[in-house]
């Protein structure tokens, strides 16, 4: 297989590659990992005519704590870098598992949070657990910084708001009461498996009563999705296996799933039903988040 | 000296680690000569059309473009590898028949100006309507892929021996069942990889091949060269498992493109593009009809298969009769039928996958019977033990078996998986299950018609004794023959392993031999080698008599020491007397020949199957299906074979863990999947799932003593034995789990999860809910 | 980092990669994959290519340590940093102790998947002297074999863990 030509900028900072990308209009694009890019233009999918690579852009690699805000994780920081670091092994240790499923060890040393994300494929592993955890994305563009919700930012298969002269530059986790979160993958093989059905949750329970619950849902829809009428089911009930059952039912209601060589739709829906229970009782159960 | 051999049966190191695990090994793709250009070839977008003009013009132009070649460039001499079906072009003159068919060549200076140069050929087509399934491909009306061959019948196979009928008329019970198979695909890891290079009038090509022999001898023929004017060359290879095992385009369009250009070109094909060329398994649709008396003693069988052998013959004429006649290999049972056709349908050309034809209707025939065995209520190890085939008997299609242990691989394998413990007591959701198979140690008959010898060997001795070379044409593609053979020759002429060199796979300088397939080499090759072996060891023994002043019957020689029989500490280094053999009358060269005795019987087809001696194999797997989302959780699973004598431990249960493997990866994952349009879906390894480090059970592969008096020393085959079992003893196991039968392959989540609901809402449903 | 134009008007750059401890500058053009730098400019050829698309891991290199998938690595990109390669394991004559296991253990066959199975596993028992089997299989997940079934890999792993 072989690349296109394309010319190639290593911009020093991030005002410069938001230049760039204004400059050169839509047959630009952002390099972070490459492992979703390039493989696309392998396939001639896409065929851009400028790279701009952020790899000079050491300060979006940094995951930290910041007060008031919360965890910041740089866009560029790599899936093993998120199940690595011990901060958010301690804070957020559902996100590292995640991390942790994607795809195999060598793309992990590679593809980034902020690749993963733009790329939008709807079985990515990253945006439902993050949405599950209530994260925001930042994007820096030739006009500033702006915020939004991460589930806002997903328009449809491989498309996002991002505007063309953004680049992503982080993605925060505000502070919470959650007691318990996982994000479960359920993937034909046990690694190198795309998503058929991925499901995330966050749960804030006072003994058995569940105070709060975020569902998101990965691979059955056109965009990573919230299930608010199964969170609502859940929100302010004593939980038991009834309840979770019915919750799951709802979950595999909301979701919008096709079918395709991984699965059928029908077969998907109630996958939905299947990890939305299971989810819930491990995060519950093992109350970590 | 306690042991009864000295090199084989022990695990002695590869003769080729070492410079595969320093990356030293070159692989085809890996070598570079002068001036050497770089092709690729331009594949047909479409399942059927015809081809209305190719225009090359814009393709030639791009600076760097050496040459451009289509059908009018090179012989429309038609090829194949079954003479009997010569269906092939170099490239398609009127039409192509799948997507991915030949249309062009390019040679180039660098691979990038290949690839761009190839986008801008462009070519014309009238798109004709094509047909993708089998029993669509045969109705009337169906569209003709072949002009030769109506209804798109590419083989039909009918065999019958003793009375069927009776048998089911007299029988206690009769079932019939059908079962689908998957099209898999070998993958190897390595693609495909040819250099061609011509020295005046004579070629050199340098191929990831399984068979240089075959390889030369199609070459050679197409181009209506001398085979002494073809070279054909193996260096090393990343895996082959029967897809390697003719000239591909890469061969025949670098040949050309070499001779054009004056420059060496190096062709290869990407992975998708492996994908489209297969000639991997075909899909087999399998109804099975058994008669059994009250004991569930097999009166009789009746198969009836149709096969999907996609646009082209390939190896898919034996693959067809493969597929019925080694369904007697196992069970003793006096009558059989097989019905069979192969069609052609609009996809990727099917061949020879490892197990060749067997390991779907294994599958069927093991799910079968337990059904049977649920029928009679009867333990299907019980049910395999009253029919397993004996030593020293002959299947209705005359196969001559002489070793078989199955009965005690049964045996064993029911004791070492704790069966009784736990059928039928391993909880909800899990089970065990059976099912055996038997594979041929190479084939009594070569891929065309020749008196040939299957395989020949020359073992030279350096002139000062401190090495030894073999020379053979058998292809070690990675099953370890280099290692084998040289353990083997060491053994037959008493010298040291260590000391061993091997030349191997090189048309010009090795002797004849057919090439890794059809489990043959240990067999076949190892007896060539053996009779060399031994040639050397009597030219030594007789001048070391004379050395010694002994009796040469009172001399024998081992690990690179002659000694007095009758007084070993008496001893004398072969190499010295080696030496002395050079000085005095030059060389110390053994030869050694192989050909099978005439085997099988007169009735058409008769020859596939036949074999110098079977291997036998039972395969136990315990699993744990999750009954929410039907996943498979294999836990575990024990082999048992009966391979003869082994050679190499190590090398042998780790060619059993690979085909166990190779027969997982079919059973739950594998299957090539194709758009309406015909074109493949998932052409790459992240979508063609194999299974990966954390997705295989834990593996137990245990042996039973035997002796096969076919092989040197005993030997039989293992390379493709342990494939066959798998999927019909992943399926039965899955049965005792769930009570449900998948009956197609692969034996997906969604199938078991599927199988799962409906069984729930019949129970629903008889229960009156 | 520096580029080049030539008289067609197509730009390269000049990069300095470090293989195996020694540094290499060449002039690339930005599409070249890294996989084909070592293989073709170097003369590489250890590390493979199987599938071109970081599913098989036959091209599989250690970059500043971790074990990374050539061939969706673009030269450009790995400019400055340090790659180890099979070639770059035995020291002289002496073979890496994952490379005497696996010859040790039947641990090859085909020998295709070896060097970047090689490499997976030493960047494992860099980080993680003795892994658990679960731990190596996970390592090497992204590591296909067609040969094996991976069961005397693990095992030859594990025994040079043990060492």
């Amino acid at each position: 297989m072989f690349l296109p030509d394309f010319e190639y900028y290593m911009p020093a900072s991030v005002q410069e590659a938001c230049a760039l990308l204004a400059e050169k209009g839509p047959t630009a694009k952002i390099l972070s990992g490459g492992t979703d890019l390039l493989n696309k233009m392998k396939h001639g999918l896409v065929a851009p005519e400028v790279l701009i690579s952020l790899k000079q852009l050491d300060q979006l690699t940094s995951i930290a704590y910041v007060p008031d805000k919360g965890v910041v994780i740089g866009a560029r920081a790599t899936h093993n870098d998120i199940c690595n670091s011990l901060l958010l092994q301690e804070k957020y240790l559902s996100l590292c598992e995640a991390a942790h499923h994607m795809a195999n060890n060598q793309i992990r040393n590679v593809g980034t949070i902020g690749g993963n994300i733009v790329n939008a494929v709807p079985s990515a592993d990253l945006p439902p657990i993050l949405m599950a955890l209530g994260a925001s994305i930042t994007l820096v563009g030739r006009q500033g910084e702006r915020v939004m919700a991460l589930e806002d930012f997903f328009v449809g298969p491989g498309k996002t708001r991002i505007a063309q002269d953004e680049i992503v530059a982080e993605i925060v986790i505000p502070d919470q009461p959650l007691t318990g979160s996982t994000y479960i993958k359920f993937g034909l093989r046990r690694s190198g498996a795309l998503a058929v059905v991925g499901v995330a949750v966050a749960v804030t329970m006072e003994g058995n009563v569940c105070k709060d619950a975020r569902i998101a849902l990965g691979a059955v829809g056109p965009v990573p999705m919230r299930a608010p009428k199964a969170e609502a089911m859940i929100i302010g009930k004593t939980v038991n296996e009834e309840l979770l059952e019915e919750v799951g039912v709802c979950a595999s209601t909301e979701c919008k799933p096709i079918s395709d060589i991984r699965g059928s739709e029908e077969y998907r829906r109630d996958m939905v039903r299947v990890f939305t229970k299971r989810a819930l009782r491990k995060a519950i159960d093992e109350g970590h988040v | 000296m306690s042991d009864k051999y000295s090199v084989i049966g022990k695990s002695v190191p590869k003769m080729d680690g070492r410079v595969k695990v320093t990356g030293q090994a070159k692989y085809t793709g890996d070598l570079k000569f002068p001036n050497m250009l770089v092709g690729k070839i331009l594949t047909s977008p479409h399942a059927h059309a015809r081809i209305i003009s190719i225009d090359t013009s814009e393709a030639e132009k791009l600076p760097g473009v050496k040459a451009v070649i289509t059908h009018k460039d090179v012989p429309s001499l038609k090829y194949g590898i079954s003479p009997a079906r010569w269906d092939e072009n170099i490239f398609c003159i009127d039409k192509v028949r799948f997507v991915g068919d030949k249309v062009a060549a390019i040679a180039a200076v660098d691979e990038e100006t290949v690839y761009k140069a190839l986008k801008l050929i462009k070519v014309e087509y009238e798109v004709l309507p094509a047909v993708f399934d089998p029993e669509e491909a045969i109705k009337e009306g169906a569209p003709q892929i072949h002009d030769e061959y109506p209804r798109n019948i590419n083989t039909e196979i009918h065999q019958n021996f003793g009375d069927v009928e009776k048998a089911f008329a007299e029988a206690h019970h009769v079932r019939t069942d059908r079962f689908v198979g998957n099209r898999t695909y070998q993958c190897p890891i390595e693609p495909h990889s040819a250099i061609s290079i011509w020295e005046g009038g004579k070629l050199t090509v340098y191929s990831s091949t399984q068979s240089p022999h075959y390889f030369q001898y199609y070459i050679a023929r197409e181009f209506g060269l001398k085979m002494g004017d073809v070279r054909v060359i193996k260096t090393y290879v990343g895996g082959g498992f029967g897809g390697k095992l003719e000239p591909t385009g890469l061969e025949f369009c670098g040949a050309v493109l070499s001779k054009i250009t004056g420059r060496p070109v190096k062709m290869f094909y990407d992975r998708h593009e492996m994908f489209a060329h297969n000639r991997g398994r075909h899909k087999q649709i399998m109804e099975i009809t058994t008669g059994v008396d009250k004991n569930g003693k097999i009166l009789g069988v009746h198969a009836n298969f149709i096969m999907d052998g996609g646009a082209y013959t390939s190896l898919g004429i034996a693959t067809a009769y493969y597929a019925g006649a080694m369904l007697t290999l196992t069970y003793d049972f006096v009558n059989y039928k097989f019905d069979m056709i192969r069609t052609y349908t609009n996809l990727p050309a099917c061949g020879a996958q490892r197990g060749h034809g067997a390991p779907q209707p294994r599958y069927a025939f093991e799910c079968h019977l337990d059904n049977v065995a649920t029928d009679l209520g009867i333990d299907p190890i019980e049910l395999r033990k009253v029919n397993a085939r004996q030593p020293n008997t002959i299947t209705p299609n005359e196969f001559k078996v002489n070793s078989c242990e199955l009965a005690e691989c049964i045996s064993k394998a029911k004791e070492i998986s704790g069966w009784q413990q736990k059928k039928g007591k391993l909880g909800k959701g899990r089970g065990i299950g059976i099912a055996v198979g038997s594979f041929v140690s190479g084939a009594g008959y070569p891929i065309y018609r020749t008196n040939l010898p299957h395989a020949s060997a020359i073992i030279k001795v350096h002139e000062d004794g401190s090495a030894a070379t073999l020379y053979t044409g058998a292809t070690d593609i990675g099953q370890g023959s280099d290692t084998v053979l040289c353990q083997m020759a060491a053994e037959a002429m008493g010298f040291r392993y260590e000391n061993m060199k091997i030349v191997a796979a090189d048309t010009e300088t090795t002797p004849h031999d057919f090439g890794a397939y059809a489990s043959r080499q240990t067999l076949m090759s190892g007896s060539a080698v053996k009779q060399a072996g031994e040639e050397v060891k009597k030219q030594v023994l007789e001048l070391a008599a004379e050395m010694m002043e002994v009796e040469v019957s009172d001399l024998d020689c081992r690990d690179s020491a002659i000694f007095v029989k009758s007084d070993s500490e008496i001893t004398k280094p072969f190499g010295e007397v080696a030496r002395e053999f050079f000085v005095r009358k030059g060389p110390l060269v053994g030869k050694g020949v192989y050909a099978p005795p005439k085997l099988g019987g007169k009735f058409k087809g008769a020859p596939v199957g036949t074999s110098p001696a079977y291997s036998f194999a039972a395969q136990i797997s315990e699993v744990q299906i999750d009954e929410e989302t039907g996943e498979i959780d294999v836990q575990e699973v024990w082999d048992v074979h009966d391979c003869g004598m082994v050679i190499n431990p190590s090398l042998l249960h780790g060619q059993v863990h690979g085909a166990l493997f190779m027969g997982m990866g079919e059973s739950i994952w594998e299957q090539v999947l194709f758009d309406d349009q015909g074109k493949i879906l998932n052409p790459n390894l992240g979508e063609y799932r194999m299974p990966t480090a954390m997705d295989m059970p834990k593996v137990t592969s245990a042996l039973v003593e035997s002796y096969e008096p076919a092989g040197p020393w005993g030997v039989k085959e293992v390379g493709e034995g342990a494939t066959i079992p798998t999927m019909g003893c992943y399926a039965n196991a899955i049965y005792d789990a769930m009570g449900i039968r998948v009956n197609s392959l692969p034996l997906t989540y969604e199938k078991v999860w599927r199988a799962l609901k409906e069984k729930r809402e019949k129970e629903k449903v008889s229960v009156g809910v | 980092m520096q580029a080049i134009i030539d008289n067609n008007g197509v730009k390269r750059y000049l990069v300095t990669i470090q293989v195996n401890g020694d540094n290499y500058t060449r002039v690339v053009k930005a599409n070249t994959l890294l996989v084909n730098f070592l293989r073709e400019e170097l003369d590489l050829t250890g590390t493979k290519k199987g599938c071109e698309l970081g599913d098989c891991g036959s091209c599989t290199v250690l970059m500043d340590g971790k074990p990374v998938n050539s061939c969706i690595v673009l030269a450009v990109e790995a400019d400055g940093r340090e790659i180890t390669t099979v070639e770059g394991l035995a020291q002289s004559e002496k073979l890496d102790k994952i490379q005497e296991s696996f010859i040790e253990n039947a641990a090859v066959q085909c020998g295709y998947c070896t060097p970047g199975m090689i490499m997976s596993a030493k960047a494992l028992l860099t980080k993680n002297p003795h892994p658990t089997e679960e731990e190596i299989r996970e390592a090497i997940a992204g590591n296909l074999c067609r040969c094996t079934g991976y069961v005397n890999i693990v095992k030859a792993i594990l025994a040079a863990a043990g060492e």
